[in-house]
């Protein structure tokens, strides 16, 4: 119990930092960013005036208003748990909370779900591969590795060009089909259809440009476990073959993978910036590419302060499963 | 707006969450449409994802396209390709008064908003002293009757003619009235007076549908759908496959979208490339650049068919010295030299231009003068690989000459500064053709002294980046702006002519090309050739809905 509770202090604290620091990075910039923000937003008008609300909001978000710093650090934080993030100068009027919303469970669920995809086949046919050593399985490596070095929006434009553009067999681009639903979103089952679909293209992509380092990494793993005593030992004993495979040599190499596919899952969140761009997909990766372009501050601060958060919440998870396979995690953690 | 975006998050999320959980067990997309007569014309005119929901016409930046002419008007049509008197969409006539400050405009009759109400010369009225329009020339706008409306201005409006006429947005007093802070308005239910109105709207695509109300009748065309797409790859996939009908965009083998008989192209050439140089040495500028001498020699040792050829593909075109988009603009060319800068390069002028200034060749083959080699800084921005390989060949072409010129390229942020700011010797830079035929705004804009600053200040008002200034040819663009009298105008811009092409604070590269790809398979009236009614780019303001209301779909 001792463990689990410093962990969470240990995360409660860095999430304090975080934010706090997201708070003060404004501040703390070179140049007055809510008049950078104020000048962009009347240039985008023509130079024509802007009302004294907004003018107001912009300045509290960044920091520009009279108030002491600690006062502005208590509105902030006010703000925050209203769930207020402020208002976007790209796209303009529109709330930096709104933008979020929309574009976050694409990419959630998109690259959360392949990205567990690519792991768990990386890890089953990594093991397999590992444990058949030697044998032709072994040219799966290089083959998949190779799809991890091609650069990948080469990799995706290829994948259009054939299964899109040449065969017609998936969309090119979108999240759901905007001939046949040009409304938006709805609830109904052609709509899921339709983004199942149009998740298909995107979602290989991935799964195929980061499957290799997976399988790569679980191999080698596998592998080096399997020439350990408990293993000889477990072999020497007259086991089953699968029984040694599966509870004594994959389930103590996949941990350092493990580890990793923690820290990947944090980062889905910020998205996959080339796979939004090439697929026009509606994620938050393309806000974070829009928000740094149009030096959009309350849009940045949004969407980094989304990203913290769930890299946070993801390695807290995975030290919770950590800890959980991995007893020594536990003790010396 | 709020009650949408729950709405659809909780959908996006649902949605999401099945697509992939299923992912890579789906089944392949309907593909093929039918003729354009049951279905909506499918537009790309520029939009990227998350698509703006946002129809204020205050917000020229922001709004979606489809505001500004398929949904809000302007009183006239200025077709920017032909000389032709304006069209008129809810104005009828105009008459300028002799001294240019009284216009009277008289409006067609009977019209109506979209809503059903009618459009009187009172919203015209309210529309000219709302907001932003409200110019401090204007002492009055009023409304004798309902289809008259009677502008004073203090000074001659003629230069600011075709902006009131043809660019201000007509909005609805009834609407408009209640709207006190017009910039943060996003006008989700925009009533206008075009031919179309707004039926759907999502951050992926928006749909507009033919207006019941419009005073011609319902177009031809019932719904236009407007994508949201990000990169120019996937729209060009979008229109090989048919799935797309119209979109404005470079693609370097044309070839690859029309060849399949469904899709035709136009492409047009408009706007000038050229080479802006910091061009004077008293507000400023250091360099070689500043000698008119090495311009001219510069602007003699070009191999522009080869730019043309190599760096832009073939499809741009080529300018003049004198800045006029021809053949539209024939009417002001006053000399016949003019109409084309050289097209092949003479090193032999070039050097003769540089010896007679007092330059000598140096032992390494460059002009230099006092023992310093003329050595020019030309830069671009990277990733506009047009512009680069034009760089690199301009350079290739003036050490020829014996001129040396380094290319370099640059990020966007370290190309806008330093060419605002004055603090650069050349840079590669697009200008703005005037969209009517009369070239005062590219004159008053890039060329006079008012619109340019010292250097290490940006220019107040104008794109004067050359730091030109010339009392001669100031003299003559102001004249030619407070005089509607044609052959007063015709000796001011002749004056401008001589001067700027003799000084070339700007050196003419090639004209741009602005390629538009269409439907003609299933839909007919487009711009041609032979009938260039107003610009085929969708992304072009009144133009694009003039285009939408010739259209027809094939039946």
């Amino acid at each position: 119990m001792k463990f689990y509770l410093r962990r969470f202090t240990f995360y409660v604290v860095t999430l304090w930092a975080a934010i706090s620091l997201n708070f003060l990075l404004p501040r703390l910039l070179p140049g007055d960013p809510a008049q950078i923000m104020i000048g962009k937003l009347r240039r985008a008008s023509g130079g024509r005036p802007i009302s004294q609300e907004t003018i107001d909001s912009i300045k509290a978000l960044l920091g520009a208003d009279d108030t002491p710093l600690w006062q502005q650090y208590l509105n902030y934080w006010g703000r925050l748990l209203h769930g207020d993030l402020g208002i976007s100068s790209t796209r303009y009027p529109a709330s930096v909370g709104e933008l979020i919303a929309q574009a976050l469970p694409w990419t959630v669920i998109l690259v959360g779900v392949a990205t567990v995809i690519s792991f768990v086949l990386g890890i089953v046919v990594g093991a397999w591969v590992g444990w058949r050593r030697g044998t032709w399985l072994d040219h799966l490596v290089p083959i998949t590795t190779i799809f991890q070095s091609i650069p990948y929006f080469w990799l995706a434009l290829v994948l259009v060009a054939i299964f899109s553009v040449n065969l017609g067999w998936l969309p090119i681009i979108g999240g759901y089909d905007v001939f046949e639903f040009p409304g938006g979103p709805e609830w109904s089952w052609a709509f899921v259809g339709s983004a199942i679909t149009h998740a298909i293209l995107p979602a290989v992509t991935i799964v195929l440009s980061s499957v290799g380092g997976w399988l790569l990494g679980m191999r080698n793993m596998m592998v080096s476990t399997l020439s350990e005593d408990h293993v000889v030992t477990a072999e020497a004993k007259g086991l089953r073959p699968r029984r040694i495979r599966t509870a004594y040599a994959s389930r103590i190499a996949q941990i350092p993978s493990l580890a990793g596919f923690g820290i990947a899952l944090g980062f889905v969140v910020a998205g996959s910036i080339v796979m939004e761009q090439v697929f026009s997909y509606p994620g938050i990766g393309k806000l974070m590419i829009q928000s740094v372009q149009g030096l959009d501050y309350a849009l940045m601060q949004g969407v980094f302060l989304v990203i913290t958060i769930t890299v946070l919440a993801a390695n807290f998870i995975m030290d919770l499963i950590y800890g959980f396979i991995d007893p020594r995690a536990r003790h010396n953690g | 707006m709020i009650r949408r975006s729950k709405r659809s998050l909780a959908v996006a999320i649902a949605a999401g969450a099945t697509a992939l959980s299923l992912a890579l067990a789906g089944c392949s997309p309907s593909g093929g449409s039918s003729s354009g007569a049951d279905r909506p014309l499918r537009v790309w005119a520029g939009s990227a994802t998350p698509v703006n929901e946002n129809f204020n016409p205050f917000n020229l930046d922001s709004a979606v396209h489809a505001t500004f002419g398929p949904i809000y008007e302007p009183l006239f049509f200025f077709n920017q390709l032909s000389s032709d008197p304006p069209v008129g969409l809810l104005g009828d006539s105009y008459e300028i008064s002799e001294d240019g400050t009284v216009v009277t405009v008289t409006l067609k009759p009977d019209l109506k908003w979209n809503d059903g109400e009618a459009l009187t010369a009172a919203d015209v009225v309210f529309t000219m002293g709302y907001g932003p329009n409200k110019s401090v020339d204007m002492v009055s706008a009023e409304a004798p009757d309902d289809t008259t409306v009677v502008l004073t201005y203090s000074k001659p409006h003629f230069t600011g003619l075709s902006l009131t006429l043809g660019s201000t947005w007509i909005v609805p007093e009834h609407v408009w009235g209640k709207i006190t802070d017009y910039m943060a308005e996003t006008n989700p239910k925009p009533i206008g007076s075009g031919p179309y109105m707004l039926k759907t709207f999502s951050d992926a695509a928006y749909t507009v549908e033919a207006n019941p109300n419009f005073r011609d009748g319902e177009p031809a065309v019932k719904e236009v759908q407007y994508i949201g797409i990000d990169s120019n790859q996937s729209s060009q996939d979008l229109l090989a496959t048919g799935k797309l009908d119209w979109v404005g965009q470079f693609i370097a083998n044309p070839d690859a979208v029309t060849g399949k008989g469904v899709i035709s192209t136009l492409n047009l050439q408009q706007d000038p490339t050229v080479l802006v140089t910091c061009s004077s040495a008293e507000q400023g500028c250091t360099g070689a650049q500043t000698d008119p001498a090495v311009r001219q020699a510069i602007n003699v040792a070009l191999d522009r068919s080869t730019i043309r050829e190599k760096a832009f593909a073939g499809l741009a075109g080529e300018s003049n010295p004198a800045f006029l988009l021809l053949p539209r603009d024939e009417a002001w060319l006053s000399d016949p030299s003019l109409e084309t800068s050289p097209q092949s390069p003479n090193a032999a002028e070039a050097g003769a231009i540089l010896e007679a200034a007092g330059y000598a060749k140096g032992s390494d083959g460059f002009y230099g003068k006092d023992g310093e080699t003329i050595d020019l800084d030309l830069f671009s921005p990277d990733g506009w690989t047009d512009y680069n390989d034009a760089a690199k060949l301009i350079a290739e072409q003036a050490g020829e000459a014996g001129i040396k010129i380094t290319p370099r390229t640059v990020s966007d942020a370290d190309y806008w500064t330093p060419i605002s700011s004055g603090d650069f010797q050349m840079a590669l830079y697009g200008l703005a053709a005037s969209l009517v035929a009369d070239p005062y705004s590219t004159y008053h804009e890039y060329f006079e002294g008012v619109s340019t600053a010292k250097v290490g200040e940006d220019p107040v008002s104008g794109q004067n980046y050359s730091r030109y200034s010339n009392p001669v040819a100031d003299a003559a663009i102001v004249a030619a702006g407070a005089t509607n009298d044609e052959a007063t105008k015709q000796a001011a811009y002749a004056t401008v002519q001589t001067e700027i092409a003799r000084d070339l604070p700007y050196i003419p590269v090639v004209l741009n090309a602005s390629q538009s790809f269409f439907n003609t398979k299933d839909f007919t009236g487009w711009p041609s050739e032979s009938d260039l009614y107003a610009v085929p780019l969708p992304y072009t303001s009144v133009a694009s809905a003039i285009v939408l209301t010739h259209l027809k779909p094939v039946k």
